[in-house]
């Protein structure tokens, strides 16, 4: 043990060595990752001129700061080992029915905090129904997705729904610029810094961590898993409505057709790719980070060479699956611990 | 007979006369008062009560909850009865596997007239050939499928594409002092109605060499991928002529870009769609600059018309083609704002045989 503290103590450059060498040998999900889209940059700025202008770059971040405000949301549901599909459906269920509120009179920030109350309700149904009836992640939130669907064309009867001009703060959350920075990107960029303060320093975290790791064991040591489920779709929920708040004021509108998009799967794509294993209990805020550049990168380079769309749809999957199998390599299922539906 | 015998018969003969035309000359003045209809009138109207009352049009959609098919579903609905006809409406929400069971399980309720929106061109071509020979006629609405039935009524997209490319070349063409660049924005590259439009577009767009296609991306009918599409393009090629929207409603999301990007003004944004109360907004606030209105109300009206002749025309299911195209109008900032130049958007009441699935 002494042996143990001296060499940790100790900064000798052979234990440097080995150290740094350990680093490397297996580079974690977001690394490679992270220098894929290192990659990609360089390659695109060489061969694409245009790209590597501060303009695009802000353009690349803005365009996906949706994607990645959804992917906190996902990826705190998934680090604990659970999946939540009803995040697109949040976000625009609540926010076409704020939308209505405010073209009926409602004031602006009434309107958002009533959907807002709106959206923890339905993140909470999908923890009661994960936590209490014990019905798995994937099957509960597909259901909900339905649900709130139905409900969303029940009550607002059209597909598209859009802003009243008098929603300037809205429009500036969509469109304004803090600083010379898009607000969507700061925002983005304050949820991202909330979540990972969540994740790394508070018990919260550490619970949502164990559950992922091993969910009976967090059971039996006490961590009350079922509040804790409750609690982590509420979060996903809560992140739903940001998003949707940064889309309504960028586009002006809600679409309703996006609940039965790919928007859904690009969001898990974020994720996993990013190195947030599905079998939970590994990965942060900068996995979101990563795997937000990657898709934005390849998105934005896709445009500006315009690319065929179903040709960036193939391409998608591919990196998708790339992810996956990586992801499996890297982090084997662990059987003992894995349940139904994982 | 003696003479006054005679006199006198004759007296009586005039009396029973004057009496018979005074009790009758009331009933024939009032018989003459009392207007008949015609007999070919009534004729006529008895003959289209049989063939139209009580029959049954039915009608599914791709989707309702778009302006487009709210509109069709409103006027048809009204039309149909107001002439006693009996309305049907199948809502598979987008979902093409739920719109070919909706369509095969109404072929086996037998309706008189099958209104149908294709959401491809084969998907329903086989289902569509077999109502016709089930004694259905079939109405394909504004996007066809491979089988040619009894009657057509929709836009004829590759002339709405050739018109669309036309006011393009005018406005960014070679006789312009502009950059001659254009965006296309597509809605899904497999939908009917994109492909031929498209098709159209290019024909036109090719007579003129200078103009330079620099983004044709599919923006899947959403207004948000739209907007992220453009402004990547506007930030590339920020001296871009004009965008092309193949549906006014998603390429709102192209010129909010514009808009962010502070271009409304210099670049053109020409559109199509069906023309509702929004549309004609969009052209007052600047947000289109042409758009080319297909008036989806006008064209509910004329299913409506068309399942009417094809009913007293008494003609077999799978014997005629009856194509109605809709006549595409222009309309810009100026003539947004003239009496029916766009429909409001449906209030919608529940229709009575809601959706089943």
């Amino acid at each position: 043990m002494v042996r143990g503290m001296a060499t940790e103590a100790s900064t000798t450059p052979a234990t440097a060595r080995v150290v740094w060498r350990r680093y490397l040998a297996k580079p974690t999900q977001e690394q490679i990752v992270l220098l894929v889209t290192l990659a990609l940059i360089i390659g695109f700025s060489v061969a694409l001129p245009g790209f590597a202008t501060v303009a695009n770059l802000l353009n690349l971040a803005k365009s996906v700061s949706i994607l990645g405000i959804l992917g906190l949301g996902m990826a705190i549901v998934v680090i604990a080992r659970g999946l939540d599909l009803s995040q697109v459906a949040i976000m625009a269920v609540s926010l076409g029915i704020a939308l209505t509120l405010m073209t009926n009179g409602v004031s602006t920030p009434v309107a958002l905090l009533a959907v807002l109350v709106l959206a923890l309700a339905i993140g909470a149904i999908n923890g009661l129904i994960i936590a209490f009836i014990e019905v798995p992640a994937l099957f509960a939130t597909l259901a909900t997705t339905f649900v709130a669907f139905g409900l969303g064309r029940l009550v607002l009867r059209t597909l598209f729904i859009y802003a009243p001009p008098t929603a300037t703060g809205l429009f500036f959350i969509g469109q304004g610029r803090i600083l010379g920075i898009p607000t969507p990107i700061v925002i983005f960029a304050a949820a991202a810094l909330i979540v990972h303060w969540m994740l790394s320093r508070t018990s919260l975290g550490r619970f949502l961590y164990a559950h992922g790791d091993n969910p009976e064991a967090a059971r039996l040591t006490g961590v009350a898993v079922r509040p804790l489920a409750v609690i982590q779709y509420m979060l996903s929920a809560l992140l739903a409505w940001v998003a949707g708040i940064v889309f309504t004021g960028s586009t002006a509108s809600m679409n309703l057709q996006i609940i039965y998009s790919t928007a859904i799967f690009d969001t898990i794509l974020v994720v996993v790719l990013g190195g947030v294993s599905l079998i939970g209990g590994r990965g942060g805020v900068l996995s979101i980070i990563a795997g937000t550049a990657l898709i934005g990168t390849l998105l934005n380079g896709f445009t500006i060479m315009d690319v065929n769309s179903e040709v960036q749809n193939i391409i998608k999957g591919v990196v998708l699956l790339a992810a996956i199998l990586l992801d499996n390599r890297l982090h084997p299922r662990d059987d003992e611990t894995a349940r139904q539906g994982d | 007979m003696t003479r006054a015998s005679n006199l006198r018969m004759g007296w009586g003969m005039l009396a029973a006369v004057a009496a018979a035309g005074l009790i009758a000359a009331p009933m024939a003045a009032r018989a003459a008062d009392e207007p008949q209809i015609s007999k070919s009138e009534r004729e006529l109207r008895s003959s289209y009560d049989k063939d139209i009352k009580g029959k049954t049009i039915a009608w599914v959609p791709i989707a309702l909850g778009a302006p487009i098919t709210d509109i069709w579903t409103a006027v048809m609905q009204e039309e149909a009865e107001a002439r006693g006809m009996k309305f049907l409406l199948r809502d598979p929400n987008w979902d093409a596997t739920a719109e070919l069971q909706a369509v095969s399980a109404l072929i086996s309720e037998k309706p008189d007239i099958l209104v149908v929106h294709n959401p491809s061109l084969t998907l329903l071509a086989k289902e569509l050939k077999r109502a016709e020979e089930a004694g259905i006629h079939v109405i394909q609405m504004n996007m066809e499928s491979n089988y040619l039935s009894d009657g057509f009524v929709g836009a004829d997209w590759g002339q709405i594409g050739r018109m669309m490319g036309e006011e393009t070349i005018k406005a960014c063409g070679s006789g312009t002092k502009t950059s001659h660049k254009v965006q296309i924005v597509q809605g899904e590259l497999t939908a009917a109605g994109n492909v031929n439009t498209v098709a159209g577009l290019m024909q036109a767009l090719d007579k003129d060499k200078e103009i330079k296609v620099v983004s044709s991306q599919a923006a899947n009918w959403d207004p948000k991928k739209a907007l992220d599409i453009t402004a990547t393009v506007i930030q590339q090629h920020p001296d871009l002529c004009a965008s092309i929207g193949i549906w006014g409603v998603m390429e709102t999301g192209a010129s909010q870009a514009i808009k962010n990007a502070g271009k409304l003004e210099q670049v053109k944004i020409i559109t199509n769609g069906e023309g509702s109360a929004f549309d004609c907004q969009q052209l007052k606030e600047g947000m289109y600059t042409k758009y080319l209105s297909y008036h989806s109300d006008r064209q509910a009206h004329d299913v409506i018309d068309e399942a009417s002749v094809l009913l007293q025309g008494k003609m077999k299911p799978g014997t005629v083609h009856v194509a109605l195209y809709t006549v595409p109008e222009w309309l810009d900032k100026a003539s947004a704002d003239k009496p029916g130049a766009c429909f409001e958007l449906p209030n919608l009441k529940k229709p009575e045989t809601a959706a089943k699935q």
